[in-house]
């Protein structure tokens, strides 16, 4: 709302310069975007629809330098009293609760230019001056923020006005030129034939007020708030006149904006009243009758405020106060549509005394605080440790990135009104938005891109809390080491850590079927649960189209992997934070190499080696696999370390041969293994 | 015969030259050697000299003599000392880094701010980032066509669907972390003391100062007797610890609807010192968080006794923050995750 000095100065007499009132402003509520010459530029919260006026902001201002409003407005002004039994020249009719209230008058109008004053003032604030009836009401509803509406007299049939709902399909062409089509949950002004206007909304272009009017129907009305914001929202129209109706109007201003609208314009010899104003006012405002207790005035603003202070800050905003025992009956103002309880009341006190006199505090700790730790910061540092890079990703992303990435068209979460393409569905994955920001950084010259994010991801189901990763490029970026590219091991080497934080483990499986990684370098990760095994993630290779599809290069090397936190975390949960102690008899080592089918898992010889040892084997690793000279083409030579160890005694050479030798012979036996 | 003067020359002009052991010993052999060093011929020859002059000689020769050796005993010393040694390695080439990766700006300070109330022994939770309407606006005392939604331009689920912890069905995406205020004091008794970081989403722009996806951290304290000093007391260690010490804060008041009094909190310009420059916009002040004591409605929406508690809340926009700490001026850096940005955040 532009707030000119001068027409500021018409309602309270304030010596202090526009900036020195732009900051008393902001210290009680009212933010000032700029105070460009004597015009300050207030920005009205969307409680206090009083204040979208010159009228409402001089009221603070009066409030805030402690001095009195004058009562400009409240002049009675030229225009007859209604009599009752007369017979107006315009029927009103209010056919929906939705209408409050509806004051319509009638003047002779000579349509043509305002005086200069009026249209500076306007210009002043921010509104083009089109001619004097439309400056007038619009000069009214600036100065005392109630919108009104004139239509041409001569062009409403009847004539007569009907305040009623739209009918289904209904049609009306608003003053902006558009046809828009109406229904059943929104108010319209209508003649005896037709909808004339939007209620609150706007007015229709059939009755719309040109040079040739000659008499015009000048309506001053109260309609619910919800009713013409729906009716806004549903047709995408924004006027000066809905945001005033939607956020509150002031159910007794009606009649007393008209009378100041039929004043100026005869003042400035546009127009003289026709007949009585007519005022339908079924149900007429009864003031709220707040409590006030001076105790909580004092507990919620954690100081206490002379009561003199009090009712002068409540006076000063035109609330009635009267004493009690405990402190005040408070009645707002009609205009004052935001105070509805005693919380109101107190925070009216409190920005006009002023927030920053109130001395800080602090809050008593009355229970023990709790130590959970932020969930998934250890996660967080593990990744980094781990060598990559956190990022940050948009949870929804366009449809053709999410699709590769998704079980099936179906399980990806759309957005109904989303953005722009690519803000429209939930990511599915955190894998397409790493694959992208992995791009981005490869199409700017960084060759080796190692990311990782931890975020929700987006199913019918439901949304989930996961850490995904890619990796490209080097593995160590050194003058001494030989450039050797990321591959399978180093993505599921992540896993693993990730696993192995949790306390739990986890086992791959082959899969083939994962339509975003590439076959034969694709795994499904696997926890062991006392309810089976729980399928908790997937690492491999991103299929080169897709890398490709994002901008990649053809040559890119992906690989990725994903696991789902919530089952982690749920294994930690019961894992075990006690540490064995340190064995004090010694261990006997064997190495072992085998030649085996290239297409054995190494997981089931593992599986093997542990069927046929006895208690004694406390650890096995494979240290080797090569295929090449020397070993027979489909085979492939395997290196086993196992470790032996009593807890009670110290083995003999024998006996490990012994079980070395059985367990070679259930892998030849098992497996066709060759010992070599 | 060459004067001990000339052969004197003649050596400076050589050990100059001599650029390693072997021309330095080669340099030794030439002036010292017993059979034909120069040095050695020069005393040799002393003895033909007329008896007079004889002393004179023999005292220049053995100068020379020994200033020369000295000469090539400190050379030598200064080669041996230039010599690779076995196994030496250029000590000036990269170390080898254990490749860690950094923490992302705003987790940074996400993770700053919740240590920064956890020392005030707040709890840290989280929620669902798709919410019903009655979490995201109508317990928060927004009903249906409330003009304050405007304030969060919405987006919505194509469909509904479950929420992640049951009961309503979510139908949006969260417009801010307040919910998490409903569904804690849902699930739990007075007093409340929880911080609730987490992402949301508004249908915004995506451009320099704008973006339709950010991160929150939701404050909220329940108690009997908490109060708007409180707040501010609160605040203003907050400010001072993510800040500085002493640094100035401001209380405005503001409108939220699920606080009553609202206000919001400005810090003097880290930059300028509330002089004003281009960070501040020439206010002398930044803009940190949007906060207030509790609406009595919030306390009836989850089974509070209004009359008995108050609290207050407040809401911490990190994307803003963290623009300011790190002194930049675009938001979609912190999306792009461009590694020549990421990578010069602290590890």
């Amino acid at each position: 709302v532009k707030l000119p000095a001068d027409w500021l100065r018409e309602f309270v007499d304030v010596p202090a310069a526009p900036r020195a009132v732009a900051s008393k402003l902001t210290a009680c509520g009212f933010d000032v975007a700029s105070v460009d010459g004597g015009v300050i530029d207030v920005e009205v919260t969307a409680n206090r629809p009083d204040c979208l006026s010159i009228e409402g902001l001089a009221r603070e201002v009066a409030a805030a330098f402690s001095l009195p409003l004058k009562q400009k407005t409240r002049k009675a002004s030229g225009a007859p009293a209604s009599q009752p039994g007369q017979k107006p020249i315009l029927p009103v009719s209010i056919g929906d609760a939705g209408c409050g209230r509806y004051a319509l008058a009638v003047a002779d109008v000579s349509v043509g230019e305002s005086p200069d004053w009026l249209r500076s003032r306007l210009t002043e604030a921010g509104v083009r001056p089109i001619s004097n009836l439309v400056d007038v009401t619009n000069y009214v509803m600036l100065e005392m923020g109630h919108p009104m509406h004139a239509f041409d007299l001569l062009k409403l049939t009847g004539p007569e006005i009907r305040v009623r709902r739209a009918r289904a399909a209904e049609k009306l062409k608003t003053l902006d030129g558009q046809d828009r089509t109406l229904d059943e949950t929104m108010l319209v002004i209508a003649d005896r034939d037709r909808a004339v206007a939007l209620a609150g909304v706007m007015g229709g272009a059939a009755t719309e007020v040109s040079h040739t009017t000659t008499a015009v129907a000048i309506e001053s009305a109260w309609f619910r708030p919800t009713l013409v914001r729906s009716a806004s929202r549903r047709l995408g129209l924004k006027t000066e006149a809905s945001a005033r109706f939607e956020r509150g109007a002031d159910v007794t201003a009606p009649v007393r904006a008209l009378e100041r609208a039929l004043a100026l314009l005869t003042e400035i010899g546009a127009g003289q009243p026709r007949g009585a104003v007519v005022d339908v006012y079924p149900h007429p405002h009864v003031a709220r009758h707040v409590a006030l207790d001076r105790r909580h005035v004092a507990r919620l603003l954690g100081t206490a405020i002379e009561d003199a202070e009090i009712e002068r800050i409540l006076r000063a905003l035109e609330f009635r106060v009267a004493t009690t025992p405990d402190g005040w009956t408070v009645d707002p103002p009609p205009f004052r549509v935001d105070v509805t309880r005693e919380a109101d009341l107190i925070e009216e006190i409190g920005r006009h005394w002023g927030f920053d006199r109130i001395p800080p505090s602090f809050p008593p700790l009355r229970t023990a605080p709790s130590a959970a730790p932020p969930a998934e910061r250890e996660t967080r540092r593990i990744l980094c440790g781990a060598g990559l890079q956190e990022a940050e990703t948009f949870t929804f992303i366009e449809q053709a990135a999410a699709a590769p990435f998704a079980s099936s068209p179906e399980s990806i979460v759309a957005i109904a009104n989303p953005l722009s393409e690519k803000f429209a569905v939930l990511r599915p994955s955190l894998l397409p938005g790493l694959l992208d920001s992995l791009v981005y950084n490869r199409r700017r010259g960084t060759a080796d891109v190692r990311l990782f994010e931890v975020g929700s991801t987006f199913s019918p189901d439901g949304e989930r809390r996961r850490a995904g990763w890619v990796m490209t490029g080097a593995r160590v970026d050194h003058w001494a080491a030989e450039a050797e590219a990321v591959d399978f091991f180093d993505a599921k080497g992540v896993a693993e850590l990730l696993a192995a934080a949790a306390r739990t483990s986890l086992s791959a499986e082959a899969a083939d079927d994962l339509p975003w990684l590439v076959r034969g370098r694709a795994a499904r990760l696997v926890q062991a649960s006392p309810d089976g095994p729980v399928l908790v993630g997937s690492v491999g290779q991103i299929r080169p189209a897709i890398v490709v599809a994002r901008g990649g290069g053809e040559s890119d090397v992906v690989y990725a992997g994903q696991i789902d936190l919530g089952m982690l975390g749920r294994a930690e949960r019961g894992g075990s934070f006690q540490i064995e102690p340190l064995p004090r008899q010694p261990s006997i080592v064997r190495d072992v190499s085998i030649l085996v089918d290239e297409r054995l898992p190494a997981a089931r010889v593992r599986g093997t080696i542990r069927a046929n040892a006895p208690a004694t084997l406390v650890a096995l690793r494979e240290f080797d696999r090569y295929e090449g000279p020397g070993v027979p083409s489909g085979r492939v030579s395997l290196s086993i370390r196992m470790t032996f160890r009593d807890r009670d005694r110290t083995l003999t050479d024998g006996e490990v041969q012994q079980a070395v030798e059985l367990i070679v012979r259930a892998l030849e036996r098992e497996h066709g293994a060759v010992l070599r | 015969m060459s004067s001990p003067n000339d052969l004197r020359r003649d050596f400076q002009t050589a050990l100059g030259a001599a650029r390693s052991l072997a021309e330095l010993q080669a340099l030794r052999d030439r002036f010292l050697s017993r059979k034909n060093g120069l040095i050695t011929a020069l005393v040799k020859s002393i003895a033909q000299a007329p008896p007079a002059d004889r002393p004179a000689l023999g005292g220049a020769a053995n100068a020379l003599k020994q200033d020369v050796e000295r000469a090539l005993d400190a050379r030598e010393a200064e080669l041996r000392a230039e010599a690779p040694v076995a196994g030496a390695v250029d000590v000036t080439l990269p170390g080898r880094v254990v490749a860690l990766g950094r923490r992302h700006p705003l987790t940074q300070v996400r993770e700053r701010i919740e240590d920064i109330f956890l020392s005030m022994g707040y709890e840290v939770v989280e929620g669902p980032e798709l919410e019903d309407d009655w979490h995201n606006f109508e317990a928060l005392n927004m009903p249906p066509e409330h003009p304050a939604r405007d304030m969060q331009d919405t987006l919505y689920l194509a469909a509904p669907m479950p929420a992640s912890s049951g009961g309503r069905p979510a139908t949006l995406l969260r417009t801010h972390t307040s919910g998490m205020q409903i569904r804690y004091m849902e699930a739990h008794r007075p007093p409340v003391r929880i911080i609730a970081p987490g992402r949301v989403y508004r249908r915004d722009n995506f451009d320099a100062t704008h973006t339709p996806m950010f991160t929150q951290v939701e404050g909220l304290v329940v108690d009997e007797g908490i109060s708007l000093g409180d707040l501010k007391g609160t605040l203003q260690a907050f400010a001072e610890r993510l800040f500085e010490p002493g640094i100035k804060t401001h209380f405005r008041p503001s409108f939220f609807p699920y606080t009553e009094p609202s206000a919001e909190l400005d810090v003097e310009c880290p930059e300028c010192r509330g002089k004003g420059c281009a960070l501040c916009k020439h206010t002398g002040w930044i803009e940190v968080l949007g906060c207030g004591m509790v609406h009595p409605a919030v306390f009836e929406a989850v089974g509070y006794d209004a009359d008995k508690y108050t609290g207050f809340a407040f809401g911490i926009g990190i994307e803003r923050l963290a623009l300011r700490k790190y002194g930049i001026d675009d938001i979609r850096m912190f999306y792009e995750n461009d590694l020549r940005f990421l990578g010069q955040v602290a590890l």
